[in-house]
């Protein structure tokens, strides 16, 4: 029995043309398609204001020793050096989207990724944001904003302002926390706080691994 | 371009009934609300079902990937489902029991039971029964339901493969499926008509 009679002729036709198609996908050029976010969409994520993360929210994680919390610091490596919060490590902002030799970024496997939760501060907000904004085009995750920066965390953390007597409860029970961070923190004065982390600064691994971290923002 | 819906689309269901319309369409037109047909594949008289499955999956891999090539479609924003590997193997087994004793899969059943098969009526009373069952007793085996979570892992990744040297590979092996299982089936058949 030959094949003819067994595959049909257009059976055998549309192998070929499949096989043809496969064939050229893998000769190809490879094309960059990119896989960064679309402006709408980008511009309906900068409008809304999930990506913030308040003061209190960053100090009670790090009471409670959230593991996957990863605090990035993206003030230059001088400033980082004299004062950094508990925990966090250091990409400055203009190297943030520093790339290897093999054109890949150099901090993608912390910057993109879906374990912890990157909370990028720098001494206000408008770094911090900008971050952010540059690594939401290129579709990286799990990334926050830490509001207001290291000026709220110590007008909010380190240094709370009591309430006025006739405030609500919750604002009592916010001062109250805040008052017990401050304790926790070495609370007092900004020295001080820089004084709370004594552990050398964390190594970040990058892909490349050459380039040491520096400059500044 | 695409998605051009997205799961939290108001218009997602709609979607979901036109395209399952036409999916049962196409199911009844290629035979497949015959449990016969369907086992034949299992008996060696039949294989209409891998050569139209083989055939769906090649022409949408290819087809995908030249989309994805033209900037038409967004390959990364396609669902993909997490591959866990104790509950893809258990329920791959069970899938297939069910299919070869019952002579249907879920949706073929229902194609069957849409154009009055009676047969198809049972057996998608039976898959109903025993998604209640499942869902009552879930708590029980939820450990062995979420072992072994590797995300959403595409085969070629596993493989550690280049996806187009893959597609390629797939095509060709689907091809010698095709022609390996036209043999079976004309020996069955001749076989068949001997006696």
């Amino acid at each position: 029995m030959s094949d003819k009679r067994i595959i049909k002729k257009r059976y055998i036709f549309m192998a070929s043309v499949l096989t043809g198609l496969a064939l050229l996908l893998v000769l190809l050029p490879e094309k960059h398609t990119s896989k960064e976010l679309k402006p709408e969409q980008l511009l309906q994520e900068i409008n809304d204001n999930t990506r913030y993360v308040s003061t209190d929210e960053v100090a009670e994680k790090l009471i409670y020793g959230d593991a996957y919390l990863q605090l990035i610091d993206i003030r230059s490596f001088d400033d980082f050096r004299k004062f950094h919060l508990k925990g966090a490590i250091n990409i400055p902002l203009d190297s943030i989207l520093n790339k290897d030799e093999k054109g890949n970024y150099e901090y993608e496997d912390i910057l993109n990724q879906d374990v912890k939760t990157n909370v990028f501060y720098s001494n206000g907000t408008v770094y911090a944001n900008q971050a952010w904004i540059l690594l939401r085009r290129l579709n990286f995750k799990s990334n926050y904003v830490m509001k207001g920066g290291l000026n709220r965390w110590i007008e909010t953390v380190i240094q709370p302002q009591r309430p006025l007597p006739t405030a609500s409860q919750e604002e009592f029970y916010l001062y109250n926390f805040r008052r017990a961070a401050s304790m926790f923190f070495g609370g007092g004065s900004v020295s001080s706080v820089a004084a709370e982390d004594n552990t050398p600064a964390p190594i970040i691994k990058k892909k490349g691994g050459k380039k040491e971290e520096e400059g500044g923002c | 371009m695409g998605p051009l819906f997205t799961a939290s689309d108001e218009w997602s269901f709609v979607i979901a009934l036109v395209i399952g319309i036409a999916f049962g369409y196409i199911l009844e037109s290629a035979g497949f609300s015959s449990s016969r047909k369907l086992a034949g594949v299992f008996y060696g008289y039949d294989f209409v079902v891998l050569q139209v499955f083989f055939t769906a999956a090649i022409t949408a891999a290819v087809g995908l990937l030249f989309f994805e090539y033209f900037g038409w479609i967004d390959l990364s924003a396609i669902w993909v489902n997490r591959f866990y590997t104790g509950s893809a193997i258990l329920g791959g087994a069970i899938m297939g029991f069910g299919f070869v004793i019952g002579g249907f899969c879920p949706g073929t059943s229902a194609c069957a039971s849409a154009i009055g098969k009676i047969d198809g009526m049972l057996f998608l009373g039976g898959f109903i029964i025993g998604v209640v069952i499942f869902d009552a007793f879930y708590p029980l085996y939820d450990k062995f339901y979420k072992a072994g979570n590797q995300g959403p892992i595409k085969i070629y990744e596993s493989l550690g493969m280049n996806r187009e040297v893959f597609l390629l590979l797939f095509v060709l092996f689907a091809i010698f499926a095709f022609v390996a299982t036209a043999y079976i089936q004309q020996r069955v058949s001749q076989k068949s008509k001997k006696y």
